[in-house]
């Protein structure tokens, strides 16, 4: 079974679409209905630090390998000759 | 966006008392968590490498590495922030007027009930267990003659003295207002 590696990139895509938007949602919901103080903007503004700063150092990993490269698994294993 | 200077619905000479949280221990536990979380991968990974040093360098295994590491990291500090926004817009008031209690159910429900002090019936403090008890956090049940009967501020930082806060306030406010329905 041979496949393309960019599959897996495609479903960690998704799931950063959905992390975003929950990202999102959650920042809404902080300045919706937090209280005006400096700890609702301060644990947001550190949330989305951090955020930036995992999304930054798994692009520079994301970026090294080459997904076009072409799996295999599998193969051969339903061929091979048994020897009595 | 709630301010503490202009509270919903506010009465005309109303002044906010007291406003409370979930205990900071329930805050440590969550922060407890989320560390145990963070470091699980490093342990598994020292596990995983100490048997089988070629499990990082295969072609396959790297790439799947790399997008799972992510991922549990990107999803773990989401949780994080959104159990923190859980224990954060927990919120209960106690002004002079009345009680307002503010809940997040989950991430999509909010409640929102509030009760005059003078239709405050009778307030139970509860703490129950030995780390409630070590930490003096616990229940306040206040009982209302209102659509909302019951009002619970749970795991707050010294339920006995909001009691007492509480029933004095509503002593107070029963002698300044007697001709008022209880």
């Amino acid at each position: 079974m041979t496949f393309s590696l960019s599959i897996f990139l495609y479903l960690y895509i998704a799931f950063l679409v959905m992390w975003f938007f929950l990202s999102l949602s959650a920042i809404y919901h902080m300045f919706k209905f937090g209280f005006k103080n400096l700890i609702t903007f301060l644990s947001t503004f550190i949330f989305i630090i951090i955020s930036i700063f995992l999304l930054a150092s798994s692009y520079y990993y994301i970026s090294e390998i080459d997904w076009k490269t072409q799996i295999s698994l599998f193969e051969g294993i339903f061929s091979r000759t048994l020897e009595f | 966006m709630l301010s503490i200077y202009r509270l919903p619905n506010m009465l005309p000479g109303e002044k906010v008392v007291k406003v409370m949280r979930r205990d900071t221990f329930i805050l440590f536990k969550k922060v407890l968590l989320f560390a145990v979380l963070l470091i699980l991968p490093l342990v598994f990974f020292y596990l995983v490498l100490s048997t089988n040093s070629d499990f990082v360098s295969s072609e396959f295994f790297y790439p799947l590495l790399v997008l799972g590491v992510s991922a549990y990291y990107l999803f773990i500090w989401l949780f994080f922030f959104f159990s923190f926004i859980d224990y954060y817009l927990d919120v209960w008031i106690i002004t002079s007027e009345r009680i307002i209690d503010i809940q997040q159910k989950g991430f999509f429900s909010r409640v929102i009930a509030e009760q005059k002090l003078t239709r405050v019936q009778d307030v139970t403090s509860e703490t129950s267990g030995m780390i409630p008890t070590i930490f003096k956090y616990g229940d306040v049940h206040i009982q209302t003659a209102g659509e909302v009967q019951r009002f619970n501020f749970q795991e707050v930082p010294h339920p006995d003295e909001v009691r007492d806060l509480i029933i004095k306030l509503v002593q107070r406010k029963r002698k300044e207002k007697p001709q008022e329905e209880f």
